[in-house]
Formats: structure tokens, sequence, C-alpha cells
């Protein structure tokens, strides 16, 4: 049901038989960004995107610092205009050895517009009096000699580049119209109604129509990006087909067909691209449902092998190659951009933090190096891109402890208890309650705290009757003498010009270990009772907080989460219970318990009736609440449904995702919850529909044949839950990282594991590939 | 507790060593319970308890009114006092009135050991029954010789289901639950056996004291018994300490030793020395028929047979195996508690103090899991002592009369204890004051104690 993947932070480390220079036997190759201790975290959607990051509280004392965690690549804004209608756009030199672009052709459904870098380095319209700017431009290039060539549905035209005049013409023959088109330096393939392929070739001034094939169908899409040696002549042409469904490669400049490629299914490819990464040469072709099949092609024959199928979207790809860092990456846009590039020879996807992208052409002008131009959702945005790897990680050093983190959204703030050891030799500890600006991270405001007062619990929430969103801090008193807290305070706050304002306070008896909104009323948890607070107007207009119910019978009720009316305590030792608010009495009630005895240390809600927990013994587990049981001893017991060992100390569960989510695709119907641990990992659980689970639990027990452990360890063994009092074969959940290294085992064993699944290794790649979206 | 949650959430503490240290500091904070409060049906006193050892849920009682009752110690049946205090009435109760039920007074009741489905009964009827917990019927009768005064079976057994009983007769009897017959009687004692345990490292092993103030060792597979503790042999502290012995002594522990081997923990601290170097008999200690022809005649469980040596001054009363099964605890009329390395089979000499046991009864012990604390009862009081020093760390003070078991719940930290005066209390550790946040009237719930 469930699935999990970690990263984890490291250093990688060589031991030498003979010391450096410095006398160390131990040289480290690579650094990895350690979050550890992941003490809390949140997790946020600061540029509103529906992409989620985490903010973790991470290390310790006066190395505490915040770390914003995101996945996928960002693009930095730098300009942006408003042009709605964009069908295509190219940029162009000013000439052919100018290493920055100038023009960026713009095309829409009935006009072609130029933008061009003026004095200022403002993007504004120009015009090249050679191009055709009344119609829609199907492509443009730049050519060898100076020149420019611009493709409209009547004629490819033929442009110096430096006085912008018409040069040369080839028109399409009468009655035919050019449909699609492509071109390099020196190459023109267009494709008229009729399944007529033509092959120019453009010289100083001129073009030449040296080829002319007729297919069988209609042509959907076209490529001749050169990836031989000659980086401006290519052999090979691409070509995308209707009606029967294929991807063909022509020999160029015979027009010979070399190999057809059936794609099966109904959906046509919409674009194709020749490209190379790593010195490979691949065939990529995106269909028109979003998904994206690739091939690796031979160079010398033209042979196309390796395929695989992967789904970025849902709505057609269109596809570009870019530079970044001197190294080529495709842009696939769609409803789900995303950057494709190769890492140890294995092709990687990466999603970009864009919503929607219909068109991008890469933009490297003076003033915006190594830009993109990216056309989304009725504008036009220049912006540099991230580097291209999938997790960004920033440190926000605060030179002190954070210990709890929250954000409100409506204050566009972070609020975190935090405290700071005095540098003098006596210990006594400041506690402060900092209120952060959640773009820049700075401390905007603090609120001390008493002597001896800790902050252990805070929450951004409303009440009922009052549209204020207040900050609740939980605090407890650590007196030296004492061995256990036994006051606290629940203090609230309102952020106010962006100031803390405090607004009300209420004395407890222990310490408040964790806050909840529940049902426009506060639920705190103080030492082994859960208390409910309602929020109270008095007569001068003031507000305060009153009690108004609470449960006992725990050891500690130390994580407490709601939904509803139902509330989930994890005990500090006594497993997961689930109470009740009855809004008839006003009381809350006990209506289940696990009664195993599972020391907590995280809980989470994952639906109405399944709940997750985690256990000192590294351990995860969930349990169902379990209604329609016969007795009262039935529906009063928590059956455990799922069992797992982590082999992380987990702190903090929070319900989100470090991906862009799609609410129309399969994918983004799966509930993800992230975990952060002792030791830095955060990792994503999802809970997955029945028959992906059993079909991927198949694929686990398959490739655990096939993958064997460091050290021949049983992977069963090691992901059985275990305790002191028992262990048990993990059941309901599944080991993401485990299913994920399908997609790194070599050919010879992908096919071993796809006769053991009765599956073909594409079909297999596919349903893997999905899975990695979900992280 | 507080800073040690601070300390795992930083990973300064391991989990494991934090969940250790609190069960520690629980079990010395235990008090009388403040908030759960067990409702005893029983009109008689209660001669046995026990939590049962799958779920830790369950707590069986046997009491003298011939009646034994099952309590749901982690739900409550209702509660009192604003919610706080949660009354644990009994699941169910069977006794005289139920037509298969004892005659007299119930000694001992245990649960089955690998479910709840079943427990057992012993009583001075001199009948040993079968209960089905969820029916509340006999299934199954043994007739003993005399009155039973214990009764136990393995917590480890996988290829058995013996219920070893100790009876009024000198002969221990295995009742084999499978069959319904009983598998072996067990000769050795000259006087009735007042208490049996079962060891916790090897499910073939069974420790019996006697009203002859022997302590037995026998192994099911063979016949006789194969150690018999002396209280005249002796060593200093835990382990025996750093050598200085004869080889003759040497070659004899190791022959005693390869006898249990495979019955007792082969302890993996290294053999050193004995202290004040007392000599084994080298006759008396069970011997595996090892090459030696001239012994090969003697049959070893009759060589021990014939061994008279005492662990205690009159009767054996209560046995207590530590968790790790490497020390076995015992109590005695003598008003003497012991502690034995099973390794050697020597008494360790712990001085547990001058304390008053109850001399005319079995009583039950109890330690905690990690066998740092035995809780003792000591006539109207329970005392609680360190294992390895002696040193009584608490006492608990709330029974009118006599407390006759104990039983410790390393779950929820929670001892349980009942006596003569028909209540069974619950211990727990003291919980911090903060509960009356609604200004509720404060609770005298030691208005009864003391």
């Amino acid at each position: 049901m469930c699935l999990h993947s970690v990263i984890v932070p490291m250093q990688l480390i060589k031991l030498n038989l003979q010391p450096d220079t410095k006398g160390s036997y131990v040289e480290v190759l690579e650094r990895f960004v350690n979050l550890g201790p992941i003490v809390d975290f949140c997790v946020v959607d600061l540029e509103r995107q529906g992409q989620g990051q985490v903010v973790t509280c991470s290390g310790a004392y006066k190395d505490g610092s915040l770390r914003v965690v995101r996945n996928g690549i960002g693009i930095n804004e730098q300009a942006s205009v408003e042009l709605q209608g964009i069908k295509g756009m190219w940029s162009l030199r000013s000439s052919t050895d100018d290493p920055f672009d100038t023009f960026l052709v713009v095309s829409f459904i009935s006009e072609t517009r130029i933008l061009a870098m003026n004095l200022e380095d403002e993007l504004e319209e120009t015009e090249i009096e050679g191009f055709n700017s009344q119609v829609q431009t199907l492509f443009c290039h730049d050519a060898v000699y100076n020149q420019l060539v611009q493709v409209t549905s009547s004629s490819v035209r033929l442009v110096s580049s430096i006085s912008r005049e018409l040069r040369n013409e080839w028109h399409a023959p009468s009655g035919y119209s050019v449909n699609v088109a492509t071109a390099n330096a020196t190459q023109v393939l267009l494709a008229t109604g009729g399944g007529h392929l033509v092959y120019l070739e453009i010289g100083d001034g001129t073009l030449t129509e040296v080829k002319h094939a007729q297919l069988e169908y209609e042509i959907s899409c076209l490529d001749i990006n050169p990836i031989g040696e000659n980086s401006n002549y290519s052999h090979l042409a691409a070509v995308g087909m209707w009606t029967d469904i294929s991807v063909r490669i022509f020999s160029l400049p015979e027009l010979n067909l070399i190999t057809k490629e059936q794609l099966g299914g109904e959906i046509i490819p919409r674009s194709v691209l020749l490209c190379s990464f790593e010195g490979t040469s691949y065939l990529l072709c995106a269909l028109g449902d979003g998904h994206l099949l690739n091939f690796q092609v031979n160079m010398s024959n033209g042979e196309l092998t390796d395929r695989k199928k992967v789904s970025l979207g849902t709505q057609p790809i269109t596809l570009r190659t870019f530079s970044s860092k001197n190294t080529t990456h495709v842009f696939a846009s769609s409803d789900r951009p995303t950057v494709i590039y190769s890492s140890n020879k294995k092709l990687l996807y990466s999603n970009v933090n864009l919503k929607e992208v219909g068109h991008m052409c890469p933009f490297n002008s003076a003033a915006f190096p190594d830009s993109l131009a990216i056309a989304k959702e009725g504008e036009l945005t220049i912006g540099t891109i991230d580097d291209i790897q999938k997790l960004h990680i920033r440190t926000i050093p605060l030179g002190e402890h954070a210990r709890r983190i929250c954000h409100q959204e409506q204050s566009r703030t972070f609020a975190i208890c935090c405290l700071k050891n005095q540098s003098s030799a006596d210990e006594s500890e400041m506690h402060f309650i900092r209120l952060l600006d959640d773009q820049t991270l700075e401390c905007i405001s603090t609120y001390p705290l008493d002597t001896f007062e800790y902050g252990c619990s805070i929450l951004s929430c409303s009440f009922s009757d009052d549209t204020n969103v207040y900050y609740c801090v939980g605090t407890a008193y650590v007196l030296p003498e004492e061995n256990e807290p036994t006051k606290g305070r629940i203090l609230v706050f309102i952020v106010e010009d962006g100031k803390l304002q405090l607004i009300a306070e209420k004395e407890t008896k222990g310490a408040v270990y964790s806050l909840n909104a529940f049902n426009g009323k506060l639920l705190a948890a103080i030492n082994q009772k859960i208390q409910l607070y309602k929020w109270m107007l008095r007569e001068d207009g003031s507000r305060e907080i009153q009690t108004e119910c609470g449960h006992h019978g725990h050891i500690l009720a130390l994580y407490v989460k709601t939904r509803g009316d139902f509330i989930v305590v994890g005990d500090l030792m006594k497993s997961i219970s689930l109470l009740i608010y009855k809004h008839e009495e006003g009381a809350i009630e006990e209506r289940a318990r696990d009664y195993n005895a599972n020391w907590m240390s995280a809980v989470e809600i994952l639906d109405d009736d399944t709940y997750l927990g985690a256990e000192n013994n590294f351990n995860l587990f969930t349990v169902r609440k379990n209604s329609e049981g016969a007795t009262d001893e039935e529906r009063g017991r928590l059956e455990v449904i799922g069992e797992y060992h982590l082999g992380e100390f987990v702190n903090r569960f929070r319900h989100g995702s470090l991906v862009m989510r799609l609410p129309d695709s399969e994918v983004g119907q799966i509930q993800t919850v992230i975990f952060g641990t002792v030791n830095g990992a955060i990792g994503v659980i999802a809970s997955l529909p029945h028959d992906q689970y059993v079909f991927l639990e198949k694929l686990q027990s398959n490739l655990r044949k096939v993958i064997k452990g460091v050290g021949g360890l049983s992977h069963e063994q090691w992901r059985s839950f275990n305790n002191e009092k028992r262990t048990a074969e993990a059941k309901n959940f599944l080991d993401g990282d485990l299913i994920e290294s399908f997609l790194d085992l070599s050919r010879g064993k992908m096919e071993e594991v796809s006769k053991g699944m009765g599956v073909s290794v594409e079909e297999l790649s596919k349903r893997v590939e999905e899975l990695t979206r979900l992280h | 507790m507080w800073k040690d949650i601070g300390d795992r959430e930083m990973g300064k503490i391991r989990p494991n060593s934090f969940s250790s240290r609190i069960k520690s500091n629980r079990i010395s904070n235990l008090q009388l319970s403040n908030n759960k409060d067990i409702v005893s049906p029983h009109r008689g006193s209660i001669n046995s308890l026990q939590v049962d050892l799958t779920e830790g849920r369950y707590l069986l009682s046997g009491a003298s009114d011939a009646s034994a009752a099952v309590f749901d110690i982690q739900r409550a049946t209702n509660y009192e006092g604003d919610g706080l205090i949660a009354k644990h009435k009994c699941l169910f109760s069977v006794d005289k009135q139920h037509q298969k039920g004892h005659k007299y007074a119930i000694s001992s009741a245990i649960w089955y050991p690998v479910d709840t489905g079943l427990f057992v009964t012993g009583s001075y009827d001199h009948h040993i029954k079968v209960w089905d917990t969820n029916t509340t019927q006999v299934v199954m009768n043994f007739k003993m010789p005399g009155k039973v005064y214990r009764t136990a079976m393995s917590t480890l057994a996988t290829s058995h289901m013996l219920i070893a009983a100790g009876t009024e007769d000198v002969q221990v009897r295995l009742c084999d639950i499978s069959s319904g017959a009983f598998a072996h009687t067990l000769s050795g004692h000259r006087d009735g056996v007042m208490t049996v345990e079962w060891s916790t490292s090897s499910e073939w092993v069974l420790i019996t004291g006697g009203c002859d103030g022997a302590i037995r060792f026998w192994d099911i597979r063979r016949a006789g018994c194969f150690l018999v503790l002396d209280q005249s042999q002796s060593q200093l502290g835990q382990r025996p300490p750093v050598l200085a012995r004869s080889a003759a002594n040497k070659v004899s522990v190791s022959k005693s030793l390869s006898a249990g081997q495979n019955l007792l923990v082969k302890s993996r601290v290294p053999q050193k020395k004995y202290a004040n170097g007392h000599g084994m008999k080298q006759s008396t200690i069970a011997r595996m028929p090892s090459k030696g022809s001239a012994r090969q005649r003697l049959h070893p469980g009759m060589l021990s047979i014939q061994d008279r040596a005492t662990a205690h001054y009159g009767a054996v009363t209560g046995l207590k195996v530590t968790d790790d099964g490497m020390y076995l605890l015992s109590a005695g009329s003598d008003s003497r508690i012991k502690l034995w390395d099973l390794e050697s089979g020597y008494n360790t000499l712990v001085n547990f103090g001058k304390v008053r046991l109850q001399a005319s009864k079995a009583i039950q012990l109890a330690v905690s899991q990690d066998s740092a604390q035995v809780f003792v009862p000591c006539m109207a009081v329970v005392k609680a002592f360190d294992v390895w020093s002696g040193k009584m760390s608490l006492t608990f003070r709330g029974h009118y009369e006599s407390v006759n078991c104990c039983w410790f719940s390393s779950q929820d930290q929670e001892l349980y204890t009942g006596g003569n005066d028909r209540q069974i209390l619950v211990w727990s550790p003291s919980k911090t004051i903060t509960d009356d946040t609604n200004g509720r009237q404060a609770k005298d719930e030691d208005s009864w104690s003391d």
C-alpha cells in the first residue's frame, strides 16, 4: 500500500594506503549536504505553483539552520511580457559568427513578430524585412553565410542576416501548402499535404531542391538536428507519420527509408528529435497524449534499439534542445514541462517548476546569457534555468537551534521556535519565537520566552467566529529541579505589520507537546492529557482561550493529528489511539486503540480510516479503524495492516509532495506523506491503489531475486518489522528504492525480471518511471 | 523524560537507550496507582496473578474462594472521578457455582503462553483444570494425587505443551495438554513441591522448589534431575571472580557444565576464578555419562536423587528465573531470598537484608524486564530489591494482610499484587500532577491503604 524512497546525505570518502601531503589517509571524493537531524519541517508552496518545498529545521545549536529542499528544476524569471496565442518561437543570430542570439521570432496564428534586444537591453519589436510577417511561421533557423531561413506554409525564404533582405525563396507547388518543416544551418526538410517530403539545401544565396519523396501517409513531424560529426549537416532525418503511427528514419540527401518503427497505439507522434547525450545518439519521439518514446540510434546504419516509453504529462509534447553549462539537454514543453538529461548513460527526467509550457526556445543574448524563452499561459518569459539536477537545497544559517517551524500563508511568514546557547560559561539557554519572511527568510520579529521556558510546539490556525489567522505556540517551563515540566503556556500571536503581537495566553499544567487546529478550536497535548480549548470573546472585545474538555489515559501524548472530529494520538509507549470529539456532550472519548506496545516517534493520518505511525525501533506501521467490527472489542481495536522496517528514526510526518501535481493524471491521485528523520533523510510514503500495489509487490519480489544486496544481506530480512518482542515480515509496504533500481539494471537482468513478471521490459520501465514521478 | 525526548529527537541518545532509561525511571517511581483500579470479585485471598504474555492485556487471578477471574488491564470498564480513575471490572470469573469449577482454593492460575484462548488453574481440590477462555468451559481436567500448589508452562516451548505441577505429593507431574495424560513424573523431592518454574533459556528445563528445602533442575528429556542447588556452595558477585582453583575442580565444573549445556545458557563471560575457592563435591553434582566407565553404570539421575543438598532451611516458597535465563531467585520459609548463578549452580551470596516472608504458602515473585529489580511479597508489604546488590529500593505498602503474589507487566511498567485481603492492587509510575486542570476535587486513593 505504501512506498518509500529516501534521499540520504553523505560524504563519499576514499581510504588511501599512502598519506597525502597533510598526512591524512582519508580523501573526500564527494560531499553531499547533510540535513540531519531534521527535528521538524513543513511543506510549503512558496511560488504558488502547486509544487511543494520542504523547509527543515536542521543542525543543532549554533550550527542550526533552515534548509529549503526543492525538487525539480526552477526557472529564475528575468523578464516577461504578456503575449497571447504563441504558436512557435525561435531565436536567431545577427550573423553566423555571433556567439549571442539577437532576434526572437515569435509566431502567431496569422502573423509573425520579431523581437530583438535594443541598446538599453530591452526587448522590443523589430522587423526583418525579408521575412514574411503576415503569416504564421512554421520554422526558423540560422543558416550558413550569414543567412536566416524562414519557412511558412507557402514558401521557404532565405534572408541575409546583415542586410535583412530576401535573398532567395522556394515556393511550394501550387495546391500544396507546407504543413511541417525543420531546418539546420545547411538543410531544410519540409512536408506538404499528401505526404510529400521535400529536401532543400542552403547555399550562399541559393536554395536547391535536392530531393523529393512521396510517402503513403501524411507527415506529422520532422527533425534533422545534426548529431553526427558535422554540426551543420545531418545524414539522418526523422519523420513521424499519421495513419500508421510510425516513426521513420531517412538518409539524407537521398531520402531513402532506413528504418521504420511502429509506435503502437492510436496516438500520433507530435514531435521527434534527434539528439546526442554523453556520446550516445537518441531519437526522442513525443506522442499527443504526453508519452515519450526514446530509442538509441545507430549512427552508421540508422537502426533504432532500446525502445523505452515514459509518461511525461497528458498533453502533446514539443521537444527542443538547449544547453546549460556546455551540456545539451532537451526541454519537453507540455502541461508538465520536463528536462531530459543524461547521467551515467541513463536518461533522466526532471520536472521543471512551471505549470504549463507551450513552447520553449533557448535565447542566449548578451543581456540574458544562457537564458530560455518560454511561452506559457499567455505570457512570454525569459529566464535562466537552475542546475540540471533533481534536488536543490538552500541553507539559511540561523546561528541558533530551530526546533519547530510552521508556515502561515496569509501573512507569508514562517514562525520558528528556537533556542540560543549563551556563549558564556553558564549554561542558560534563551528561547525565542521568531517570525521570518517566507521569501527572504530573514527574521522580521522576535518574541523572547521567559527564562527556563521552552517552545515545544507551534501552529498557524484560525478559530471559529474569527477571521484572523493566528500563530499558537505551546511552551514548557523546564525548571532545573524538576524532572518533568509541570507548567507551560499556550501563547496566541497575530502578525501585524510584520510584527508578532501577543493576543492571548493560557497557563497549562505541563509541557504542550503538540498543538492542532480542531473544529475552529485549539487542541493541545499537555503531558498525558489531551485538552480542547475554545476561543472566546470577552465583554471588552478582547479574546481569551478557555478550557472546554479533555481526555486522560495516556502515558505521554507526544504526537497528535486531527481530521474532522477524530483525533489520533501517538503515545510515548502505547502506540496509536483514536479519540473522537462528541459535539453534543462536548467531550472527547476514546474510540479505538492499538494494543501493541510501540514507542512512538511520529504519527500521521493517511485517510479517514488508516493511520501511519513510526516507532522507536526504526519501524513504520499502519493501523486501520475497524468501524464494521461485530463486537465492541473489535471496534475498539485498531487493526495493524502494514509493517515495515525503515531503518531511520522518523521525527515528523507531513502531508505534501515535492513534485508538481497534475490533477488529471493517474499519479496525481496518489496521496503522499513526507517524512524527515534524525539522520537527515527525507522520504516519501505514497498510498498506492490496490491493483498497482499488487503489481509492484510482484515486481519487488522478482527484483529481490535479481538484485543482490551488499554482502549478500537479504532485503526481505532488512525490511522486516523488528522490535524487542518480535520480528515480522514487512507487509503492505513496498520499498520504492528497490523498485526504482529496476531502471538501473542491465538489459539482461531487466529481461530476467520481465520474464518472471510476464510483462514486457518496456511496460515495466514505464510503470517504474511513473513511480519515480512521485518524488 | 522531557529532556530525553528532546535528545532523542536530535539524535543525541539512541532510541533503545531512550526507552530503557525511561523504563527504569518509571520503575523507580512505582507507587499505588491513582488512576487504575481493579475491582476484585474474589471473596478469598488472591493466590496467583498473571498478565498474558502475548498482548500484555489480560490479567488472570486465582483466589482461595475457588474463583478465577480475567481483567482487561488496558481498557477500563468504566471511569470514575471525572474520567481520571479507570475501573477495571473482571471480564468474567469462574467459581464454585460453575458446574465444573474447583471446589477448594485455586492456588495457581496461569495463561496458556501461546495465546489467551486457554488458561490453567490448579487447586487444593487436587485438580488441575484447563479452561477455554471464550466459552469459560473446562476442556481438560487432571486429577492430581494431592493439593496443587503451583502450575507452570514454558514460555519458550515449541515442541511440547506440558503443565508442570507441584503438589503435596513428592513427585512433580507433567500434564500434557495435547494428550490429556500425565507425560512424566519427576521423582527426587522428599516432601511436597511448593513451586515450579520453567527455564527461560531452554524449553526442556524445569526448576522445582520443595518443602524439603531443595531446588532441583530437571531436563524433562532425561531421567532424574541433573542439578540440586546447595546453599553452602557459593561464589561472590554476579560472575565467578578471577580464578585460582585446582585443576581438578575445573574438570568437575566443566563436567557439570556439559551436563547442562544444552539446558542452561552458556555464558559468554569467560570463566573467572572463585574467590573463596569452595571445592566442588565431586560425586554430588550431576554428571554426564562420560567416557569414565566406572561411572557409566550409575544412572546419572539416580546420583542426584541421593543428593540431599538444600537451598533453603525449610521450604522453598518462591522461584523466579531472570529473563535472560542466567540467574535464579529463590525465596524460602527461612525468610531468605537467594540469587543463584545458573551457570555454576552457586549461591551468589547477595544479601537481600532482613525480610520476613510468608512461610506457609507459596509466594509469587516478579522481576522487572531487565532483571534489575525483584519484587518480593514480604508479609503485608511488597519490597523491590536490586537484584545484584540486594539493596531494597522500594517498599509498596497498601495491602492490609499478607501479599501472596505479584506480577510485573514490563509493557506498561506496572506491578500487580494480590493478597489475603482479597484485593488486587496496581502500582504504576507516578503521574505528574498535570491532570487537575479542571479543578477536580482531590481524590484520596490511599483511604483504604495502610
